[in-house]
């Protein structure tokens, strides 16, 4: 089971803004790779290029699946869905005026996931009991705790290969923020799951990380083999723990 | 009080607010759900009505079975007008005034040409049961009502079922609260939009047959309908199948009732009273959402 992402000399913008320059991360099979940075450093437009909502300007995005090789850069934001990748957008995007059930049941629009439907269901009421009793409240009358474990399960609802998840700490109370963490941990490991997640709360992503990079105006400024190097690396005290 | 004066009303209203579904169901979606405001509806459905009148008498096809014929090419149709508008207006986002003027000649073109076909004669059609009516005790039910209820039910029930069991019909619900999100889901927005407009344009053609068999058509007739459909899909809340029903009959009812004991020219009134105090009282309308 190896999917996995290598992305290499991705340059990135939005019209003369540039905002990747040269940037080059891999995600291997059954990894959890974070992303740090702080506000406006390029994490969220690297997620986006991966899931072809914003297009690269120049370099490769290669998914591998099952020893096949799939470049994701031209390709349409359902076409890369479709591919097994999903992502946990950043401030959730749920359907607001459909209920939990319709939020989780679109999760499983991709062909591949329809017929795992009942499966996957059961599967991501077992992991949130919480969302099985309020299957039949509107999304958007939920509690921000609450409104991310639609966003996460949704996610899981397509079945993914890979997991792309942008700064679920947004907006979230501490503790919140400490069991949605705990949570993608969890999911992981039961699905094998291989995981990017994009995050700019250090403490909190680092307890789950295998590796990470640390990206600093557009640009991988450091990468660390393991949660430790990333802890002892100075750049960190210097950014995220005012050292 | 005359009681058969009072069911016959009754029955009547019945009879005319599942009609009154029937003409709204197709905006519910367009307008309800994708935001789009397409007040060329009325002008489709009768359109619907004169291909219809057509269809039964050139060749004698009984009119619901030659409006459900129809249905298709009027998705056809829904698709490519909804492609228009979208590469005219949606994606530059240009919609909300350009798009309602376009929606609004587009009225002017269908009305004009079956004038230009036709003529402004009222036109009607022919059905053995057209002219008929069952005896239930006091109440009179005449089959080129009842026909056009019964056809209006399962149209709805078949597109409630689309909507709330199959995962287009669920994209649908969500295109026009999250594009990007129902994007991450792995549906394109714009195929969703297409297919949903085509949808609400097919039912335009069963409508027009419904509303050719109550009652005579000429072309800018449509024009009587805008306001009470309107009327029909906030008070039902905006985008709810169940709703639209329920508001339809409502609404029928209530102008049965001004119509017998006040008198006919009160009917359009009703729709307006009901929008008016829909508005102001429960504006998410009463299956509303949010």
């Amino acid at each position: 089971m190896a999917n996995s992402l290598s992305i290499s000399n991705v340059e990135a913008g939005y019209g003369s803004v540039r905002v990747l320059h040269d940037v080059t991360i891999n995600v291997g099979g059954g990894e959890t790779v974070v992303l740090l940075g702080s506000n406006g450093n390029g994490k969220s437009t690297l997620i986006k290029c991966i899931t072809g909502l914003v297009e690269p300007d120049s370099g490769e995005i290669i998914f591998e699946t099952d020893g096949e090789k799939i470049n994701l850069i031209g390709k349409s934001p359902e076409d890369i869905v479709d591919l097994g990748i999903a992502m946990v957008p950043e401030g959730r995007r749920l359907f607001p005026a459909l209920t939990v059930e319709e939020n989780l049941t679109l999760g499983a629009y991709r062909p591949a996931a329809r017929a795992k439907l009942d499966e996957n269901l059961e599967f991501v009421y077992g992991a949130f009991p919480r969302l099985l009793e309020r299957r039949n409240q509107l999304a958007g009358s939920m509690s921000g705790g609450e409104q991310q474990m639609v966003a996460i399960a949704r996610s899981m609802m397509s079945d993914p290969k890979i997991l792309l998840v942008d700064e679920p700490s947004v907006g979230l109370a501490p503790i919140l923020v400490s069991q949605t963490i705990a949570k993608i941990k969890e999911l992981q490991e039961q699905r094998n799951l291989t995981i990017l997640m994009a995050e700019q709360n250090f403490n909190q992503a680092i307890k789950i990380a295998d590796r990470g990079y640390i990206i600093v105006h557009g640009q991988i400024e450091f990468e660390g083999a393991d949660a430790a190097a990333l802890e002892n690396n100075e750049m960190i005290k210097q950014y995220y723990l005012g050292a | 009080m005359d009681a058969s004066l009072f069911l016959n009303a009754i029955a009547a209203g019945i009879l005319l607010g599942g009609f009154y579904a029937a003409v709204a169901l197709g905006l519910s979606i367009v307008f309800g759900q994708l935001d789009i405001v397409n007040i060329a509806h009325p002008a489709f459905i009768v359109a619907g009505s004169y291909l219809v009148f057509a269809l039964n008498g050139g060749f004698g096809l009984d009119p619901v079975i030659a409006g459900i014929l129809l249905m298709p090419i009027f998705f056809a149709v829904g698709v490519f007008v909804y492609r228009v508008y979208y590469a005219a207006f949606e994606r530059t986002g240009r919609e909300s005034l350009a798009g309602l003027a376009f929606f609004f000649g587009l009225m002017f073109v269908i009305e004009v040409l079956f004038i230009i076909f036709y003529g402004v004669d009222y036109r009607l059609v022919e059905a053995d049961y057209i002219g008929k009516q069952i005896e239930i005790g006091l109440v009179g039910i005449p089959w080129r009502m009842l026909v056009p209820f019964c056809a209006a039910l399962v149209m709805t029930g078949a597109i409630y079922l689309f909507m709330s069991r199959t995962f287009l019909g669920r994209a649908i619900l969500a295109v026009s609260q999250d594009r990007l999100a129902l994007q991450l889901m792995g549906a394109d927005p714009v195929k969703i939009k297409q297919i949903a407009f085509g949808i609400g344009i097919a039912t335009a053609a069963l409508a027009g047959a419904l509303l050719i068999m109550i009652g005579p058509v000429e072309p800018t007739i449509g024009r009587l309908y805008i306001g009470r459909i309107f009327a029909i899909i906030v008070l039902g809340g905006m985008g709810s199948i169940p709703g639209t029903l329920v508001a339809a009959l409502i609404i029928g009812l209530s102008e049965s009732i001004v119509t017998t004991y006040i008198g006919p020219s009160w009917a359009p009134t009703v729709a307006f009273g009901f929008l008016l105090i829909t508005l102001a009282v429960r504006p998410q309308g009463l299956f509303g959402r949010l």
